[in-house]
This record gives structure tokens, C-alpha cells and sequence, in this order.
């Protein structure tokens, strides 16, 4: 179809410019019937206010959303006690109201399309094919030009700071965005977080083995009468000077690598001990680190009848008793065994640091 | 030569320092480390009767174990057996790696006052055996604490790793595992983290205080039997793992639904 000359198109109705356009796109309107031909009858205003009720039935929950979020009791009640029906039905009310809120609005949305926009079924041809040679051709002739224009080809000094500019721009920008995942672990040497955990002492300050009470704050030392037979505790380092800091206190306990697991053998355990580690256990008191050597899961599943703690993550097996040593599952060498011992008031304390990294192997992975 | 008087007179001082030694000693000696029946007479007598009567053919006439059958039971205190016996545990079934919970002999039922007393009487004969931890006084809902933020807090330290966060349980190996808590009573927690049971180990009351211990009854009593779901339905209690699937095969089925309801011609 040609083109229509000016006086045609300013002659043309709003259907007809429709139907132009798409023929001008190689698009035609296969059928196109509309849902409710005679305008007011009682069908399409039922159909109306039923998606209008959609709509106020999603204000109505939206505003209940933020009445609950203000209004009902959100703090926690222990069950059983007075006020935990109320308390447990926060969430679920916070859920419903906002959930179906959405709902409601979305439904609302959809019914109103369904019902008021007519069928329309149209079909576009597909253009195969690249553009006429006399496209390709003028269009890049368009974009050489525009190149030119700039008169960065002539202009050196500026093109060289421009892109030297965009250059820096962006290594700041990717700078911004990789920065983040560069670290050095080696950093600080021999002290490298890899090489060294909570238990190393600085300055020949005491470290201590210390039970968490689940009060933040509260110290309490261990001395070795606390300690039962057959029984396993988690304990973390301390020192005199971390004491009032709770900061300092918080992230001792927080540290991945510091968490141990005090043992004390039942009287008559056959007791084996890894070469060089015979003298790290006080009597029949052992620490051993509680981080699993195959990915770092807590191995504290401790079996007091055979004297084996399990990894929960993929049920290494470490047999106590005998240094720690690997007997099932995927991790491949001993839990790291803390060199422990009494001091003079009393108090179990750790006598070195682990005397090799604990957790997960690594490539530069040494022993002492 | 030497007279004679002066020896008797040295023999006399010999037998002064002797006697002076000997009630020293007795003076300052410490009290002999055996561990004497106590209580009183009757309630040993009932103990002994039910032991006699439930316990004897694994455990051995003197508490002393059999070999192949039952370990020895002296030292391990009124706890243990109020643990094994009231969860239905001992008299065991069968030689096997759990000892399964059961409903108690009708005899040892910690429901009735009968068996609250007979429990009470095989423990006080059990204890007259080398001691060994004793159960709190209190009972019920008195050993149930207040912190219950600090219960969790202990529980997930402690207990978790084998229990899981909500005390669900989860296995060990060789066959063991860790039992799920929903029907254990406050007395059974705490008898079981004082004498600790099979595979678990012993909490004392110096590494875990008694209040530490009524917080972590607190904490299990807190999470269990469908209460504290805030999502209406705690789907076994086990965690994100089986929410995650409902959300999966629930919500995407209401997804693709509702899909198909917005793409189908009205």
C-alpha cells in the first residue's frame, strides 16, 4: 500500500489511522469483538463491581496490614503463658493482611482486563533477512560522519585526555567493584588469622578456658573439680584483660576458630596420644578443637560410650581417645589438640596456641 | 652395768608414744571413703525388692554389671535411674546400640504415685552403691526456668549439635541417635543432662547451673508440640529444609494456576 498524501491522512478517522499503522507494520487485526456490545446493561455493571470489590477488599487489607504492624502485641510470650495466643498471632496477621492484599489487588487487575478489554487477535509477519544494501550502506556512511564531527581525529591533546581520563574512570570503577574480594590472608606473617587462633597468648598473658553461660558479659573459668566424667564442654579463651569488654568478650566467643571442646575421660579410658602431643592433656582432661578439619561444620556430636565425635555438616568421625584421629567420613586429618594445664590458682589454662591451623585445610597448609 | 627399773621405765614411754600416736591418728584421720547405705531402712528394702526383682539378671546381685548384658551400676546415682527407668528405657528390650523410650513398667509409671514412689526407693538403693548424682528436689514445673532466650541460647551451645535446634533429634553412628524430646518430661531433661544417658554426656551442676539447666527445660518445653509456629503449621519442626520444599511444590503450583487463569481466554 502506498502512502497516504497529507489530505488523506488529515481526512482519516481514528480507526482507520489505527488500521494504517499496523498495515505499515505488517500487522493485521484478525478479529476484535468486544466483551459487552450494548453499552449499561446489568451483567456488565455486576461484572464492575465485582472487580470494584476486588480493589476495596485490597485497601481494606492493606490498611488492616498497617493497623496489625502498629497495634498488635509483637513481643515475644512464652507459650503457655498469658498473652501467647495474641503474640502467636502476629506473623500469620501480618502475612494474611499483606499477602492477600496483593492478592486481592492483582485479582482485581487481571478480572478487569478479562472482562472490559475486548478479544483482539492480530498477526504480525516476521521480516527475514538483513536491511537493504541501500540501508546498510547510508547508515554507515552516517555513523563515519558523526565520528568526524567530533573532531577528536584532528584534535590530539584532546583525545588522548579523554581517554586517558575514561581510562582511570574506569579502573576506579572496577576497582569499587572487585576491591572487596582481593584479601590477603598472609597478612600480619606468622600472626596471619590463618596461622593463629583466639588461644595464642600476646604479651605472656594467660589464657584461659572459659564456659559461655549464654549471658553476655558473665566470665566464668574453669577448674578442673567443675568438669564431670564423661562429659564434653564448649569452652573459649580468655583473658584478664578482655574482662568488662564485651566487644572483645562477644567476638572470642564469635571467632570461628576458637570454639574447643573440653573432655573429660571416664576413669579406665584407653587413651592414645598423637607423636609430640603426649603431654597437652592436664590428668584426664583433653581440648581439642571443635572445628571440623573437612569444612568447618562444629564436630561436637560427642558419643560418650565410644568416646567419638561426629561433624553433623558430613559425619567425620574423630575417635577421641586416640588423639583425634579420623575413623569415618570425609575429613582427613585429626581435630587440632590444645595444649592445656592448671595454674597456680586453679584454673585450667591453655599453654600455647594449637600447634597447627585449625579447620579446613588450606594449599600453604603446615603443621607448627 | 644397768639396772633393770630403767629399762621397764623405757618400755613404758615406748607404749605412751604408741597409744599418744595411735589416738592422734584416730583423732585426725580422715573418715573412711565408703559410701554408706542412707535413708531410711524401709525404702532401701523396697529398692532392693524391685531391684531384685527387674534389674538383677543384667546388672548382677552387687549392682556389679554382667558381663554382655548390663553395665555396673555403682556410682551412677539416683538421676540415672530415674532417667532410664522412667522413660521406659530400662528394663531393656534387647541388647542393641539404643536404648529405645517406651512406656514405662506399670510398677516404675512416674504418672502414678505408686510408681513415683518405687522410683524413688530403686534410686535410693541404686545410690546406696556408690552414690552418684542425685535428683533436683524439685519437680515439675518448678524446674521449669524463666530464661527462656537463655535456655536457647544454651540449648543450640550444648545440645544442638546432636538434638537439633527444636530437640527433634538426629542420628549418630553405628546405629545410635540422639532422641527427639517431645514427650520428655522437665524431671527426664534434667536427670538426663545430670547423668547423662548411653551416648550423651554429663552436665554438672558446676558447668551447668541448675537455673542454667531450668532455662534449657524452659527452652525445650518452649518449642515443641506445635506450639511456637508463628506460620500456623511447623511441618515436623525440623527446620527451613521442609519449608522451603512447601513453598516450592505449594507455591509454585498456586503460581502456575494463577497463570493459567490470567493466559486463558475469558
Amino acid at each position: 500500500m502506498s502512502e497516504p498524501s497529507d489530505r488523506e491522512l488529515r481526512e482519516m478517522s481514528r480507526e482507520q489511522l489505527v488500521e494504517l499503522g499496523g498495515e505499515l507494520d505488517d500487522v493485521a487485526i484478525a478479529s476484535k469483538t468486544d466483551n459487552w456490545p450494548t453499552r449499561g446493561t446489568k451483567p456488565e455493571k455486576r461484572a464492575e463491581r465485582a472487580v470494584a470489590a476486588w480493589f476495596v477488599v485490597s485497601g481494606l487489607l492493606a490498611l488492616a496490614f498497617v493497623l496489625v504492624y502498629i497495634l498488635w502485641p509483637d513481643r515475644y510470650v512464652v507459650p503457655g503463658q498469658d498473652g501467647y495466643v495474641r503474640y502467636s498471632w502476629y506473623t500469620p496477621l501480618l502475612g494474611f493482611t499483606f499477602g492477600f492484599s496483593v492478592l486481592a489487588l492483582s485479582i482485581g487487575v487481571i478480572a478487569y482486563q478479562k472482562n472490559f478489554y475486548p478479544d483482539e487477535v492480530a498477526v504480525q509477519q516476521r521480516h527475514d533477512g538483513p536491511a537493504s544494501e541501500v540501508q546498510r550502506v547510508t547508515a554507515t556512511a552516517r555513523f563515519a560522519e558523526a565520528g568526524e564531527d567530533t573532531g577528536l581525529g584532528r584534535r590530539k591533546l584532546l583525545r588522548r585526555v579523554l581517554l586517558g581520563a575514561g581510562a582511570i574512570f574506569g579502573v576506579t570503577a572496577g576497582t569499587l567493584a572487585i576491591g572487596p574480594f582481593v584479601r590477603d590472608p598472609w597478612q600480619g606473617g606468622d600472626n596471619a588469622a590463618l596461622w593463629v587462633t583466639g588461644w595464642k597468648s600476646f604479651n605472656e598473658e594467660t589464657v584461659y578456658l572459659r564456659i559461655d553461660t549464654g549471658v553476655l558479659g558473665e566470665i566464668v573459668r574453669v577448674r578442673p573439680e567443675d568438669i564431670v566424667p564423661g562429659s564434653m564442654m564448649t569452652v573459649y579463651p580468655f583473658r584478664e584483660s578482655d574482662r568488662g569488654d564485651k566487644e572483645l568478650l562477644l567476638a572470642a566467643e564469635r571467632a570461628s576458630d576458637s570454639p574447643v571442646m573440653l573432655i573429660r575421660f571416664r576413669p579406665g579410658t584407653a587413651i592414645t596420644h598423637r607423636p609430640g602431643q603426649e603431654d597437652f592433656h592436664y590428668g584426664q582432661y583433653y581440648a581439642f578443637s571443635k572445628i571440623c578439619t573437612h569444612l568447618g561444620c562444629p564436630a561436637s556430636l560427642y558419643d560418650t560410650q565410644n568416646n567419638i565425635s561426629i561433624c553433623a555438616c558430613h559425619y567425620s568421625a574423630f575417635a577421641m581417645n586416640e588423639g583425634a584421629r579420623v575413623v569415618f567420613g570425609p575429613a582427613s586429618r585429626p581435630l587440632p589438640q590444645l595444649s592445656i594445664t592448671v595454674n597456680e590458682e586453679g584454673y585450667l589454662i591453655a599453654r600455647r596456641d594449637f600447634v597447627e591451623p585449625v579447620g579446613p585445610t588450606f594449599w600453604e597448609w603446615r603443621a607448627g | 652395768m644397768r639396772r633393770p627399773g630403767r629399762r621397764h621405765i623405757r618400755m613404758l614411754a615406748l607404749a605412751m608414744a604408741l597409744l599418744a600416736a595411735g589416738s592422734l591418728y584416730a583423732l585426725f584421720a580422715p573418715q573412711p571413703q565408703v559410701a554408706t547405705a542412707q535413708g531410711d531402712a524401709a525404702l532401701l528394702a523396697k529398692g532392693q525388692e524391685l531391684y531384685s526383682n527387674n534389674c538383677i539378671a543384667c546388672h548382677g546381685a552387687n549392682l556389679q554389671g554382667v558381663p554382655d548384658r548390663g553395665v555396673s551400676l555403682i556410682g551412677v546415682g539416683d538421676a540415672a535411674v530415674y532417667f532410664q527407668v522412667s522413660t521406659g528405657r530400662m528394663p531393656l528390650a534387647r541388647q542393641e546400640a539404643q536404648a529405645l523410650r517406651k512406656p514405662p513398667l506399670p510398677v516404675f509409671d512416674p504418672a502414678t504415685p505408686q510408681g513415683r514412689q518405687n522410683l524413688r526407693a530403686l534410686g535410693a538403693f541404686v545410690a546406696a552403691h556408690g552414690g552418684g548424682p542425685d535428683r533436683p528436689e524439685q519437680s515439675g514445673a518448678e524446674l521449669v526456668g524463666d530464661g527462656v532466650a537463655r535456655g536457647a541460647e544454651l540449648f543450640r551451645l550444648n545440645c544442638a549439635s546432636c538434638h537439633s535446634y527444636t530437640g527433634r533429634g538426629g542420628a549418630l553412628l553405628n546405629g545410635k541417635y540422639a532422641p527427639n524430646l517431645r514427650a520428655a518430661t522437665p524431671e527426664q531433661i534434667y536427670t538426663a543432662m545430670l547423668s547423662g544417658p548411653q551416648a550423651m554426656p554429663r552436665f554438672g551442676d558446676r558447668m551447668l547451673a541448675q537455673e542454667e539447666k531450668e532455662d534449657i527445660i524452659a527452652y525445650v518445653l518452649a518449642v515443641r508440640g506445635e506450639r511456637n509456629t508463628p506460620g500456623g503449621y511447623s511441618l515436623g519442626e525440623v527446620g527451613p529444609t521442609a519449608e522451603g520444599a512447601v513453598a516450592w511444590l505449594v507455591g509454585l503450583v498456586a503460581l502456575v494456576v494463577l497463570t493459567a487463569w490470567i493466559g486463558a481466554r475469558s
